[in-house]
């Protein structure tokens, strides 16, 4: 059960009410108290973490030029206020986290745009800039909190909009659930709040709201500007205020506790520190000051004022609990055992675990499930289309979508190349990469959009079969290929160079290239498109950094493979031998070489799940031969050879098929590349909309956090 | 940040406000002697960041240059209010012909306005003035934060003070001139105070025979232009003389007060306490703390000695410079230390801790003992750690008592601390 209470019943839309009746009315309706951050530079993303996962609806970021970006990981980020409350028009609350330099426009924007509380975490802004900020609070009706203030904090609503910390205990009506009522407190400093909550915890008194007004020599709200909201608000029995030596606002309470005791209908208790300060000098908050000569600021002139209102003024925490607990009846709220089994609890819990999200591919043994479905199924059903389209925007695309997106690539495909010169015998990889870092069509092609992430990926397909079709040679034949072609006959065409459609091969090579798409963020290709992507490479060099550290021992081996079972299948034929024989023979010779045998083996998989269904495809179009065959053979012979228990992978597969094709073993590779230049496109935009600049990342650290498995729709 | 007067009078009559002829600033009397052009009357003025400085001597009248040098003589190495006079400023003197007034700029404390105070009746303490004749002084509070003074307002204070002046009506525009700029260059520069006291109307016009110009801090980052125009290269740290430890703490790059004069002589049935506390509110309130634990249970014979911050993440290093200070300040008889709350952790101040207890008792230095608490970010790793350390070395260690948790709040723990070092002093 939700141990907190309703969000409207607490202090927070309390607040809300009184500033802006008809925005209450709204967020009555919804139930949700949405706040925004602006600055999400270090500490603002930090917190906006912390804030969200201690149950603060945080519903959008704020940062010029952040638009389209995610900061953790989830909550969308807007350029500007305005647009932000285009998608969530009920903010209640902005917290600003900005650099001193840049605070005031910041929270000028939140305020100008009609947010009703706007707390100003930010420290070291100038005076001139804090008084133009209080002059538009004042205009626009805005509670303005802070600056340099630690934040809000509501605990039975489990809300809170700042930085402080999970420390604060609610009432609590029943084990496990929450009520509203209690002290609230509202403090000059930071610290000493958990000193204050701390000591009347102790003796089971609870606090529904903690706001810490801040330490500067002038701020948004003053002690008497809060004191009374709090005394409105009807869970509230009773409120301390924690001031401190320097400036009058205690002063400045008391007075009007006494000309308007009205506003203060319910008892008030005053924590005043400094009663031990030396004259003229600054104690930690600029404010915190006593001035020589200066008739106010000083702890007596605070401890006076306040007493001749009738406000008890204590100096320790055993005099707070003390006059708590007398003005509360000695009502408590709770068993303190409970707030120190809590404490106990959030300080005992190991460090969490760090981690960072992926939502495009699962990887786990003998499974892969890129966007929720698994990857046997889209290698058996999806077009290459299809899956470049899921892949980057996270769904199947429609029938319309699919035909435009198809006709995309094939535009991509027939546009003219970049001159690149292979050297003899050059890695395909290589020469991939200088396409892509020279293809001049594929830089100017700047989709705008929601599908842009898919149609530039589609569009690097189409672009794709162009450099394959050159690599082959086969350049004309791709070129003669009509328009309305799907883009495995463009594939089928570029590899082969036959202009007559095989639909059952274009439909095998369409296939091993989806079984190639992705494999989550821990392959080298991944990895290095991912460093290039943190610094906010180009998409372009994003991807040549992935395509080049596709290699022999990575993701090329389908090519060494290809030749592995040619090499066995001739044996096998040439001499009348078996299968078997003639495999064991190869492998003993590969021994004997010194050389690897590819394609077996594989860090996650047992079984890898394109196997099968690359296998049964083979056979049923009847393009399955004796590298096959032998490809099915191959972990028993290897076993029974060398004693390793290395099971084929979806590189050997590929492999095998390529070779029964009857096509070049470095097809092998190039087909790889292409599938995996989806998986590639797919973590760039990751990278470059949820991920901060420059980031450390270790790639142990990813966890898939996308949508669960779910059945494939047709 | 509090500028000088002859800096504060160099941004006046870098914005059009007229100042009285500056003849330089000296260090020494002998600079003057022989000066030619000291021929009429001069103002020595001492250059210390302190308001006072007439009442306290640091304000003379001389004319020609061999009563200069006497009197500089005289008034340079005095000591005024805690600042050594190391400086004088020698300008020419004002004849004080129709008046002199009070014009000041600052920020109300209680409402945050920009607030204009004026008075014909400069040249004395305004506050006095405000006190014993109210109709005397006119505040003008500005609401909106303008940049510049709205000319109604402007009007309004200068005819208030032209029509407290002998020649008022004259002086008009001229006295709304001065306050317009002073107002503007208030905000332009971003400060706390800007004050001319007195404004001495002469036939020229009025001159600014004083200047006080408080910097807010905050503000000093975009504020280049002026420091270049006062040929200053760092921000200055304007308290009076800072103690040993201070000087120290600030090396270090924490926040240390002092609560005893560095001259104190330590009473003897007294327990010293020092503090290393968490957060600088927290810092404030331990000290009340620490003397309200010793007037309740001890007979007020406990007395805190100093103020402390470390910031928001110190490193190990700089927690054990904390402990590290107060052990070698001989007053200290105790330190009480406290962890709490979210954004310091709890593993780097207790290796700061036993590394300083450490290192003391190898290196044959004073150890005082330490009684604290902590809780919060990084428990149960510092736990560990403590354990562990307790373990290995115990002896090292064992005038070190620190709770782990929040079961007994901080003020309990410096009642036990307290008591502690009371038994081991042998005391009841």
């Amino acid at each position: 059960m939700d141990p907190k209470i309703k969000a409207t019943d607490g202090f927070l839309f309390h607040l809300v009410r009184k500033l802006r009746p008809a925005l209450a009315d709204r967020v009555a309706q919804s139930g949700r108290l949405d706040t925004i951050i602006l600055g999400l530079g270090g500490q603002g993303s930090k917190h906006a973490g912390l804030m969200h996962d201690f149950g603060t609806s945080i519903v959008a970021g704020v940062a010029p030029g952040g638009a389209g970006t995610r900061v953790y990981e989830v909550i969308p980020v807007f350029d500007t206020v305005k647009d932000c409350l285009q998608e969530f028009p009920d903010v209640v609350a902005a917290s600003i986290w900005r650099h001193y330099s840049t605070a005031r426009d910041a929270a000028l924007e939140a305020i100008e745009a009609g947010i009703p509380l706007v707390v100003l975490i930010s420290e070291g802004l100038p005076l001139r800039d804090v008084r133009d900020i209080i002059v538009a609070a004042r205009k626009h009706n805005t509670v303005l909190i802070g600056g340099n203030t630690p934040g809000l904090i509501f605990p039975p609503e489990r809300i809170k909009i700042g930085m402080l910390p999970d420390v604060f205990y609610p009432e609590e009506i029943a084990p496990g659930r929450f009520g509203p009522k209690g002290v609230t407190i509202i403090s000059r400093s930071g610290a000493i709040l958990y000193h204050m909550s701390d000591a009347m915890a102790s003796v089971g008194i609870a606090q529904n709201a903690v706001i810490g007004i801040g330490g500067d020599g002038a701020i948004g709200s003053t002690f008497r500007d809060l004191v009374p909201l709090a005394m409105e608000y009807e869970n509230t029995d009773l409120v301390v205020v924690a001031g401190e030596i320097g400036g009058c606002q205690e002063e400045l309470l008391a007075r009007d506790v006494r000309e308007n005791p009205a506003r203060y209908p319910k008892p008030l208790v005053a924590l005043i520190s400094g009663a031990h300060a030396p004259e003229g000098k600054t104690m930690g908050h600029a404010g915190a000051i006593v001035t020589p000569g200066l008739e106010t600021g000083t702890f007596a002139s605070k401890k006076k004022a306040l007493e001749e209102a009738g406000v008890p003024v204590v100096n320790s925490q055993f005099d707070l609990i003390e006059a708590v607990r007398a003005k509360l009846g000695g009502r408590t709220y709770f068993a303190p055992e409970r707030y120190y089994e809590k404490m106990k609890t959030i300080w005992d819990a190991p460090p969490p675990q760090p981690s960072w999200t992926t939502l495009v591919t699962k990887v786990e043994p003998d499974n892969l499930v890129v966007r929720g479905y698994r990857v046997q199924d889209l290698i058996e059903r999806a077009s290459l289309v299809e899956a470049a389209h899921l892949i980057t925007m996270g769904e199947l695309p429609d029938e319309g979508l699919a035909a435009s997106l198809t006709l995309l690539a094939m535009e991509a495909a027939v546009k003219p190349l970049p001159a690149v010169h292979p050297a003899p015998g050059e890695d395909v990889s290589k020469t991939f990469q200088k396409f892509i870092l020279n293809d001049r069509a594929l830089t100017a092609f700047e989709p705008a959009g929601k599908l842009a992430q898919a149609e530039k990926t589609v569009f690097a397909l189409g672009r794709f079969a162009g450099y394959l079709a050159e690599v082959q040679g086969h350049g004309t034949a791709l070129k003669a290929v009509k328009a309305q072609a799907s883009l495995g006959e463009a594939i089928f065409r570029a590899v082969t160079g036959e202009k007559k459609l095989d639909k059952d091969r274009a439909r095998m090579l369409e296939a091993i290239v989806v079984a190639s798409i992705d494999h989550g963020v821990t392959p080298p290709s991944a990895q290095a498109t991912l460093v290039a992507s943190s610094v906010r490479a180009s998409y372009e060099v994003a991807l040549a950094q992935g395509v080049g550290a596709i290699t022999d021992v990575h993701g090329g081996a389908g090519e060494k493979a290809a030749e592995f079972f040619l090499r066995c299948a001739g044996l096998a034929s040439g001499k009348g031998w078996s299968h078997e024989d003639a495999a064991q023979a190869v492998i003993r010779d590969y021994i004997r070489e010194g050389r690897r045998i590819e394609g077996m083996g594989h860090r996650v998989h047992r079984q890898d799940p394109r196997r099968d269904v690359l296998w049964v495809l083979a056979e049923r179009t009847g393009l399955a031969g004796p590298c096959v065959a032998i490809s099915k053979i191959a972990a028993d012979m290897l076993r029974e050879v060398r004693g390793l228990d290395l099971p084929i992978n979806v590189d050997g597969v590929i492999g095998a098929i390529v070779a029964d094709m009857g096509l070049e073993p470095k097809v092998a590779k190039a087909l790889f590349i292409f599938g995996r230049l989806m998986g590639l496109s797919a973590h760039y935009y990751e990278e470059v909309t949820l991920q901060p600049i420059m980031r450390a990342i270790d790639f142990r650290e990813a966890v898939y956090r996308g949508v669960p498995e779910r059945p494939y729709p047709r | 940040m509090r500028l000088y007067e002859n800096e504060a009078k160099r941004l006046f009559a870098a914005e059009g406000i007229a100042i009285p002829k500056p003849l330089g600033v000296v260090s020494s009397a002998e600079e003057l002697v022989g000066r030619k052009d000291l021929g009429g009357p001069v103002m020595l003025k001492s250059l210390v960041l302190i308001g006072g400085r007439g009442k306290a001597g640091g304000i003379r009248k001389a004319s020609g240059a061999a009563e200069a040098a006497a009197l500089a003589g005289e008034m340079l190495g005095r000591r005024i209010r805690g600042y050594d006079v190391e400086r004088l400023l020698v300008e020419e003197a004002v004849a004080e012909a129709g008046g002199a007034c009070y014009a000041g700029v600052t920020m109300n404390p209680a409402d945050f306005n920009v607030t204009v105070i004026v008075s014909p009746a400069g040249g004395v303490d305004i506050e006095q003035v405000a006190k014993e004749t109210p109709d005397k002084v006119l505040r003008v509070e500005i609401p909106v934060n303008e940049q510049a003074l709205p000319d109604a307002e402007a009007a309004r204070l200068a005819d208030f003070l032209a029509s407290g002046l002998p020649d008022g009506k004259a002086q008009f525009d001229r006295l709304k001139g001065v306050l317009s700029r002073l107002y503007a260059l208030f905000q332009k520069y971003d400060c706390k105070v800007a004050e001319i006291n007195p404004l001495l109307c002469t036939p020229g016009g009025p001159v600014a025979a004083d200047a006080k110009i408080v910097l807010d801090d905050n503000g000093l980052y975009r504020q280049g232009g002026l420091f270049r125009l006062l040929g200053l290269s760092e921000v200055r740290h304007d308290v009076s003389e800072q103690t040993r430890n201070e000087l120290r703490a600030r090396e270090a790059g924490f926040k240390y007060v002092d609560l005893l004069p560095e001259d104190h002589v330590k009473e003897p049935e007294k327990l010293y306490v020092g503090l290393v506390p968490g957060g600088a509110g927290y810092g404030i309130f331990s000290i009340d703390e620490v003397a309200n634990v010793g007037d309740r249970f001890f007979g007020g014979r406990v007395a805190p000695v100093n103020f402390m911050d470390s910031g928001g993440g110190p490193t190990v290093a700089m927690v054990a410079e904390m402990f590290h200070l107060l052990m070698d300040y001989e007053v200290v008889d105790l330190i009480i230390t406290s962890r709490f709350g979210g954004i310091s952790s709890c593993d780097i101040f207790i290796q700061g801790l036993v590394g300083c207890m450490r290192d003391r008792r190898a290196a044959g230095r004073r150890v005082v003992p330490v009684y604290g608490r902590m809780v919060g970010t990084d428990l149960p790793s510092a736990r560990d750690f403590l354990e562990k350390a307790k373990r290995e070395t115990p002896d090292e260690l064992a005038d070190m008592h620190i709770t782990v948790g929040n079961r007994t709040i901080m003020a309990e723990v410096i009642r036990d601390g307290i008591r502690y070092a009371f038994e081991r002093k042998g005391w009841a």
